[in-house]
């Protein structure tokens, strides 16, 4: 229980820092919407035949691309909460070092990763929502009733992004300076998840790596209750490999974690960036 | 003379400098390996997704775009799109940098140039620029066997030197702005987003509604996409983008122009206000 108060303590300390920032807040929307979403749908519009996404429907089963598209940024932000939420608080408290300060505080090290990424992905959650809002009303988007079918699905996948979280953790603490590395793994994790194209398009070796991902089923049944498409596994096996997934996912993130906090504590680098 | 001489050592001397730092970066030299490939590599995916295999999406798409060069068409808008990247966080967060790491003050007590100080970065990240566009012509090259003859490529290169005032202009203003404004990752998304909803970075202007048709003619990345793209897919020569790189000169001059009032003013308000310590 002490450490539920704890993870809470800590994503309210995040919140109140990410509240001072709140053009940082706003681009919880806006970025997504200018950097990928309009880009993209004028992309699809290119395509289009008579105002019709007859390509689209083919490969994608829908020729909603804009609910296509809106249902995968919302699910690029829940990764973009997993990858950044703990690289970015890691990242700060190393440069403002209170990171060994907090690590010598009775709460577990474990705890503090869930607390970043507690914030984030209310934050993620909220410019999701928001956004969803932005794609019905001008985008002509239709999926909001259909997709609260999927909200076991939802909250499934979050099993699994706080085990990426406590992976990329790991990564954070050990590399020091890994901008470069959460980001690039963040779009290849988003992009591999069907974020912006069915992943019938994808190069074999990608559609493999698309296959291990817990995101990859959790929007696969996300649009298939909002748009009609048509499932990659049959029935309830989906949900079965979401939990799967999602199982391994944080299995091996907590190992990963407590072997880099281990290393960390015999180089006694935890002070250094 | 003299003076002309001694300014053109400062801005040689900032260059030399801003070289130095982005070397002590490995992870910025492979951000230039991967960003240049894989985004527009996803976007590559992604409107085959649009396509579908669809010979009536395809026609639609040639009708729109000019080109039925689909790698080629989205590789060039990005590789613009990295460009303009660069600029903004390279050139246009310099002084920035210089101001949170407390060196600004000292530099503005020496005697050189404010133009060196402002456009010293610039000549620095050209390095970066070229090898970016190298990567992305390699990656067009062997991943989806798009080729390019030497006068392509050359008339590219005399785009890119049309271009390099405007999209340099570009990172300057901004770079004075941010001094004033003391806020980088926001304005650099803001900015950046401007440019990539406007000026066809993903796709053909002509998809555009009226209204913002005419915004994107009043940005110069527009016609740097457009002259790249006319010279690279479509067998265009450089007589017929001649009036796109004459605008592409003409706006340079205007930017920079007030990129240096703008230093000017941001300057100006700093020492009156004693802000240029405070960040």
């Amino acid at each position: 229980m002490s450490e539920v108060r704890a993870a809470i303590a800590i994503a309210r300390k995040e919140l109140r820092t990410l509240r001072r920032y709140p053009l940082q807040s706003i681009n919880t929307v806006a970025q997504p919407l200018y950097q990928f979403l309009i880009p993209s749908v004028l992309l699809g519009s290119t395509f289009m035949v008579a105002g019709r996404a007859v390509g689209f429907q083919a490969s994608a089963g829908t020729a909603d691309i804009s609910g296509f598209l809106f249902l995968g940024a919302f699910m690029g932000g829940q990764v973009g909460a997993a990858f950044w939420g703990s690289a970015f608080a890691f990242r700060l408290e190393m440069m403002s070092g209170t990171l060994e300060p907090a690590w010598l505080t009775p709460t577990r090290r474990e705890t503090f990763v869930v607390g970043y990424l507690l914030a984030w992905l209310l934050v993620q959650v909220l410019g999701g929502v928001v956004l969803l809002g932005i794609g019905a009303l001008f985008f002509s988007a239709r999926f909001f009733g259909a997709a609260l079918a999927a909200l076991p699905a939802l909250l499934l996948v979050e099993v699994g992004l706080v085990g990426v979280t406590y992976l990329v953790a790991s990564a954070v603490l050990l590399l020091k300076e890994a901008n470069f590395f959460v980001d690039s793994t963040n779009f290849i994790f988003s992009a591999a998840s069907g974020t912006m194209f069915p992943i019938t398009v994808m190069p074999a070796l990608v559609k493999v790596i698309a296959f291990l991902l817990p995101t990859t089923y959790a929007l696969d049944i996300l649009r298939s209750q909002a748009l009609g498409t048509r499932l990659l596994l049959p029935g309830w096996s989906e949900y079965l490999a979401l939990a799967a997934l999602g199982l391994l996912a944080l299995l091996a993130g907590r190992w990963t974690f407590a072997r880099a906090e281990r290393r960390l504590r015999r180089s006694g680098s935890l002070g250094q960036y | 003379m003299r003076t002309a001489i001694a300014d053109l050592r400062a801005l040689s001397a900032a260059a030399r400098k801003e070289l130095r730092v982005i070397r002590r970066y490995p992870a910025l030299w492979a951000g230039m390996l991967f960003w240049p490939v894989m985004l527009p590599a996803i976007y590559v995916l992604q409107a085959h997704a649009y396509a579908g295999g669809d010979a009536r999406a395809l026609a639609a798409f040639l009708s729109r775009s000019g080109t039925a060069q689909l790698a080629g068409f989205i590789f060039v808008g990005w590789s613009v799109y990295m460009w303009l990247s660069l600029s903004l966080w390279g050139p246009g967060t310099a002084l920035r940098q210089q101001q949170v790491q407390g060196q600004l003050e000292a530099v503005f007590l020496t005697p050189a140039s404010r133009a060196a100080v402002l456009f010293g970065p610039v000549v620095a990240y050209l390095s970066l620029t070229l090898w970016m566009l190298l990567v992305t012509g390699l990656a067009l090259r062997l991943a989806f066997g798009v080729t390019l003859d030497a006068r392509e490529v050359g008339q590219a290169l005399v785009v890119v030197l049309a271009s390099t005032p405007a999209i340099y202009g570009i990172g300057a203003l901004f770079s004075s702005a941010v001094l004033r404004l003391r806020e980088v990752n926001g304005l650099v998304q803001v900015v950046r987003g401007l440019f990539t909803v406007f000026c066809g970075m993903t796709y053909p202007i002509v998809i555009l509604p009226q209204w913002a048709q005419h915004i994107a003619y009043g940005l110069p990345p527009t016609y740097v996409i457009g002259a790249f793209r006319l010279v690279l897919l479509s067998g265009a020569t450089l007589v017929q983008v001649a009036p796109d790189l004459l605008i592409l000169l003409g706006s340079g001059a205007v930017l920079c122009l007030l990129a240096a009032l703008a230093f000017h003013a941001s300057e100006r308000y700093a020492r009156r206000g004693g802000s240029l310590v405070q960040f």
